[in-house]
């Protein structure tokens, strides 16, 4: 082969080793992106790939959450709370209800305890399943999340059957829960769940140990443990971080204080700890649904009081009191005690605040939200400053953004 | 455990912590003159360990005078307990609190949403701009004289930067 | 012995008695650990309230008489014999006594007594009209909670009872406070209601063949704290959650009742009286209840040019064409010296000083007639025989701008003698129906909120709004001025008059439009000097500045509706952007 009549003069050593020169680019990710979870929009300023600033512009999914529960009645705030985070539904209800039967100063009946332990750690897994099975998608495992999906979606038909629906449960109530559980609805649960740990044991073995999966997500979004508690990570983000804070542990709530029940710690605070977190806690959210079946017994389902719960139908459809009460109930509200309250749950993906403020009257005066992804969303620029773009991906997954609670 | 904090707190700031209270359900709590809300944060992180971000939040008492309150609900890991802190904010020129993002980085986006949501201003906050709403929003949604389904006007199409839309062909160089 | 030498022992000390007042002339007593100050024969009630203590009751009204029979409010007395627990409505304040409204026992008892109200109450909140503003439903919540333990039939009574035209009785929910018997006896002054039959099987009846008739029956419609009472107008036509109130004015005859118009989007329910002690204390008359029917019926909502013939009806045109001409027919016929200007005394103040100066300045007029509706009866209570409202108004006003008012005898005058072959027509109730033939003849500008003969006789109709539908003010008979609010905005293509005179002043070449009552007022106010008083046009406390806190219906806790929707409407609000999206197609706002 004759060489070409211009080719270039050969390069001299120094130029060999001489980088290109580049330019920042800034690149627009997002609102519409696949991989941005909901709807999130991240500008990136790129150097080549790796990832020097990063700005957030969020507020796509704003549908005006406080202040609408601002303007409904105390019982009709629970379909606003069900679609905050929405993967986990049961447990915003739950989170809300105890809130406003904190400034209540109402004692939940026993079974009702139970029964909304039992209902959020279901809703728990269903909301891990949903982040290993994304994250595992986008990182190119599509297989992953077929399974988790399967999971998810067993774990659903037994909230359909409880609650009415699959993602908006509305189930529980100020002063307890809805509905009870339906005959033979525990072993049915029992068989899903040995279902869902077949199903996190297939995950395991597909993910764990995977080269692919390691090199993306072990070392990448690394956040030390100082860092993370300064930033204001709370649940699995903080855990795998290394600090031990649950909720659920530090502050019980419910029946927590009665069940056995580990909390997995991590490490290094990378994504790989942060999938791994996810992976133990299904299995202890499993424990715990267990010993709440063992230790259930029968009982009232919310507080036998018509200043709060709606008199059971033949009362209303009998008696004059019964139809005064759930008149006043539905078109006036509850009246919640003139003061103010800040309750907090461990939710799927951490401290989930509800800061309350009453005047007396049948509406919340003020509804504030602790999202938990919150603090998460805002420290992605610190997480991914000079990481890959690729790296990017796994981070933003394994945070668990949901837009529903970060947007309100 | 907490008690024991608030009184700490009001024997080392006397002046800027007031009217320490115990709330609903054993919450404690306290308020703080607006202009010392730093210096009693810094205490806090570094002294009594509450390391955490804290959840902060604005609440409009429209009718009442001062008009805003900015409430900082704090909780400490190691010690497992939890304070609030009250702020009382004037509206007008007033209507604004020193920020805390230099104790707590985490603080930042709270602050940006109580100002969105609320129009209260953080001095010295970073980066202090709306949150949740688009930069021409016209007032401030959660103030309790906006009404729920507000109508704003119409804005002209944002010009976007050619930098956003990245290098293509026609200006590759 | 020792005593008898004794000097003579001083007489023996008299018992002491009561201890001084500690505040002469007045009674101090504590409540509830609070010390109240009380002018002597205050009721423990009123004294409790005068601290913001709320002390239920059902029998009580404090401008009837006391009877005692409710026993809900009984509290705690120090000064009680054998420590029984006394009603607080009749006791009155003593020296020194301590009350004490709070206790278990008190509230055991205010638990009992609704328990044994509630024995018989039939199950009806459902279809009962009461629901929303019931006395029951609002202390069984707050004070009872229970469940019912009663596991007998409960006694049945007659359940639709046609009292008079205007009230209908269920007798079962009747709780026999006995408040509508004593407001018929004291303040109505006839005493058409009786308790009939004794003990459980009472009721409250009528005489034999005399009917609850008087003029003022519909009041014991409001004081029925349950309903047992209901308007026959009003029964199941809504659902008082749903509906807000304005602060208004009747506008039945020239004495101004203050009202709440009750109303839901942009129809209107009900009046309800409002409190003024000054001008109607609490009360209504029926005629006035009913007077908020012409809000809704009959309205004129689209400008029409060209007289109605028979069963043809004028053109309907955008309100702008109808102004223009109106205009044009107006200006040339006040230059040929032929047009008079007719006022009904049925518009507020702002329409009359606004009518008033296009009429002198866009067309040189110095003189308006009066019409208005036909005298009416009159009584020692409430009602005046002038069914105007705002004949003073209208006399100030036209005093203000310098125009002479004229009665209507004078326009049929001076109509017969030739003199006047047009009219203006701002309102168009006449004195009676015939006037109406004798005007026919003319050419007619009308602006009519209601369709009738004039307006039907109109060569240009312009659709005006009531009082309801702007802000405003009526002077009554007594000088008073009072203001009322506008409950919704202009229904189709009316405006209110103000706004109308504006429209063809502009169109005149006089610059007299203003955005708003307040405006108009803010310009033209000062032409009546002090002829109001200290009237101020703010005097509405809480208009224009916090939207959506509204009083409504007696019961609601917080003023505000379930589902909240905006109250008071106001610019840029959802209520204004559906009454614009409810003009006829072409109209233009």
């Amino acid at each position: 082969m004759t060489a070409p009549a211009h080719s270039p003069p050969a390069p001299s050593a120094q130029e060999n080793d001489a980088p290109l020169p580049v330019k920042r680019m800034v690149v627009n990710l997002g609102p519409s992106h696949p991989a941005m979870h909901g709807v999130t929009r991240a500008v990136v300023e790129l150097e080549g790939e790796t990832i020097r600033a990063m700005k957030l512009d969020i507020g796509f999914l704003h549908r005006g959450f406080e202040k609408s529960c601002e303007t409904v009645t105390w019982g009709q705030c629970f379909p606003y709370t069900d679609r905050l985070n929405y993967v986990s539904s049961i447990m915003n209800n739950v989170g809300f209800a105890l809130a406003v039967e904190k400034l209540c100063r109402l004692e939940v009946p026993e079974r009702a305890r139970y029964l909304r332990v039992v209902t959020s750690e279901l809703h728990r897994i269903c909301d891990h399943l949903t982040l290993v099975g994304a994250m595992a998608m986008e990182l190119g495992a599509g297989t992953v999340f077929f399974f988790a999906i399967e999971g998810r979606d067993l774990i659903w038909d037994r909230l359909t059957e409880l609650c009415g629906a699959r993602l908006t449960s509305n189930y529980a109530r100020i002063g307890g829960v809805s509905r009870d559980l339906p005959e033979g609805w525990a072993d049915k649960t029992l068989r899903t769940l040995d279902r869902v740990a077949e199903l996190c044991e297939e995950i395991h073995g597909l993910l764990t140990r995977n080269r692919i999966f390691l090199d993306r997500t072990r070392g990448t979004g690394r956040v030390p443990r100082q860092d993370a508690i300064e930033l204001g990570f709370t649940g699995p983000c903080l855990r795998a971080s290394g600090e031990a804070y649950d909720v659920r542990k530090a502050f019980p709530y419910l029946v927590y204080d009665r069940l056995d029940f580990d909390i997995p710690v991590g490490a290094n605070g990378d994504n790989f700890d942060r999938y791994l977190m996810r992976m133990e806690e299904m299995r202890q959210s499993d424990r715990i649904v267990r010993q709440c079946f063992q230790q259930m017994q029968p009982g009232e389902i919310i507080v036998q009081d018509f200043r709060y719960a709606l008199p059971p139908k033949p009362l209303v459809y009998g008696t004059i009191e019964g139809v005064m009460a759930h008149f006043k109930l539905v078109m006036e509200g509850i009246k919640v005690p003139a003061g103010e309250a800040y309750s907090y749950t461990e939710a799927a993906n951490g401290e989930l605040g509800f800061y309350l403020v009453s005047d007396g009257g049948g509406r919340p005066y003020k509804l504030g939200l602790r999202a938990p992804g919150w603090p998460m969303l805002a420290a992605l620029p610190f997480m991914t400053k000079d990481a890959l773009l690729a790296d990017l991906i796994p981070t933003f997954d394994s945070i668990n953004m949901i837009g529903g609670e970060v947007e309100q | 455990m907490s008690k024991a904090v608030i009184a700490a707190l009001l024997e080392r700031f006397p002046d800027a912590v007031t009217d320490a209270y115990e709330g609903v359900g054993g919450d404690d709590c306290a308020f703080v003159a607006k202009e010392r809300i730093v210096e009693v944060c810094r205490h806090l992180r570094e002294v009594e360990r509450f390391d955490l971000a804290p959840y902060i939040t604005a609440v409009d008492y429209l009718g009442m005078e001062p008009r805003f309150e900015v409430v900082y609900n704090l909780v400490s890991i190691p010690r497992s307990a939890r304070v609030r802190l009250r702020v009382k904010v004037p509206e007008g020129d007033g209507c604004s609190v020193p920020s805390v993002t230099g104790v707590w980085r985490g603080a930042d986006w709270f602050e940006r949403y109580c100002y969105d949501m609320y129009g209260i201003r953080f001095s010295g906050h970073p980066d202090l701009r709306r949150l949740f709403m688009y930069d021409e929003f016209v007032g401030h949604p959660l103030r309790k004289d906006y009404p729920l389904r507000g109508r704003q006007p119409l804005v002209p199409e944002r010009q976007v930067d050619e930098n956003l839309r990245g290098p293509g062909p026609a200006t590759r160089d | 012995m020792a005593e008898d030498t004794k000097p003579q022992a001083a007489p023996p000390p008299r018992p002491a008695g009561p201890p001084p007042p500690k505040n002469p002339g007045l009674v101090t007593a504590t409540i509830d650990g609070r010390e109240v100050v009380a002018k002597p024969g205050t009721s423990v009630i009123e004294a409790a309230r005068s601290l913001g203590i709320t002390i239920p009751y059902y029998c009580y009204h404090k401008r009837l008489s006391v009877a005692a029979n409710c026993r809900m409010c009984l509290v705690e007395m120090s000064n009680a014999p054998m420590g029984k627990l006394m009603p607080a409505c009749q006791m009155p304040l003593a020296e020194g006594v301590v009350v004490k409204t709070d206790t278990p026992r008190v509230k055991d008892q205010q638990r009992a007594t609704l328990e044994f109200l509630l024995l018989n109450h039939p199950v009806d909140c459902a279809i009962c009209d009461q629901a929303g503003e019931c006395k029951l439903q609002d202390y069984y919540q707050t004070y009872d909670a229970q469940p019912s333990r009663l596991d007998i039939p409960k006694v049945k009574k007659a359940k639709r009872v046609w009292l008079g035209p205007l009230v209908t009785l269920d007798q079962e929910r009747c709780i026999l406070c006995t408040r509508c018997v004593r407001f018929m006896r004291e303040v109505a002054k006839e005493p058409q209601l009786g308790v009939a039959e004794r003990g459980t099987d009472s009721f409250i009846e009528t005489f034999p063949g005399q009917p609850l008739d008087s003029k003022y029956a519909g009041n014991v419609v409001d004081i029925c704290p349950v309903g047992a009472l209901t308007s026959t107008d009003f029964r199941f036509r809504g659902r008082v959650w749903f509906m807000s109130s304005a602060r208004s004015i009747c506008t039945g005859c020239s004495r101004g009742c203050n009202t709440f118009l009750d109303y839901l989007s942009d129809t209107s329910y009900r009046y309800r009286p409002r409190e003024n002690d000054a001008v109607n204390q609490e009360w209504m008359c029926d005629d006035g209840r009913l007077s908020y029917k012409p809000l809704n019926r009959d309205r004129v909502l689209s400008a029409r040019v060209g007289r109605s013939q028979g069963e043809k009806a004028g053109e309907v045109v955008p309100r702008q064409a109808a102004v223009a001409r109106a205009a044009q027919l107006l200006s040339e016929q006040a230059r040929a010296g032929r047009l008079a200007l007719l006022l009904s005394p049925s518009v507020s103040l702002e329409d009359a000083l606004v009518t008033l100066a296009v009429a002198r300045e866009g067309l040189s007029l110095v003189e308006a007639y009066l019409g208005g509706r036909p005298d009416g009866w009159q009584d020692q209570f409430l009602k005046r025989a002038d069914e105007n409202p705002n004949r003073r108004g209208l006399e100030l006003a036209a005093q203000g701008m310098g125009l002479t008012l004229r009665p209507f005898a004078d326009l049929l005058e001076a109509v017969g003698a030739g003199e006047v072959r047009a009219l203006w027509a701002v309102g168009t109730e006449l004195p009676s129906e015939g006037e109406a033939v004798r005007l026919a003849g003319l050419t007619v500008v009308a602006q009519a909120t209601n369709d009738g003969p004039l307006a039907r006789a109109a060569e240009v109709l312009l659709p005006a709004s009531p009082h309801a539908e702007s802000d405003g003010t009526f002077v009554n008979f007594e000088g008073r001025a009072q203001r009322f609010e506008m409950a919704y905005f202009p229904r189709g293509d009316s405006r209110p008059h103000w706004s109308l005179a504006g429209e063809l002043g502009r169109a005149l070449g006089v610059s007299q439009l203003h955005a708003s009552a307040r405006e108009a007022f803010a310009a033209l106010g000062p032409r009546l000097g002090a002829a109001l008083g200290d009237f101020r046009w703010d005097s509405l406390p809480s208009v224009g500045k916090r939207p959506g806190l509204v009083p409504l219906a007696a019961g609601t806790v917080d003023g505000r509706l379930p589902g909240y929707r905006e109250r008071v409407p106001s610019e840029g609000s959802e209520d204004q952007r559906r009454a614009l999206a409810r003009l006829p197609q072409g109209g233009r706002p």
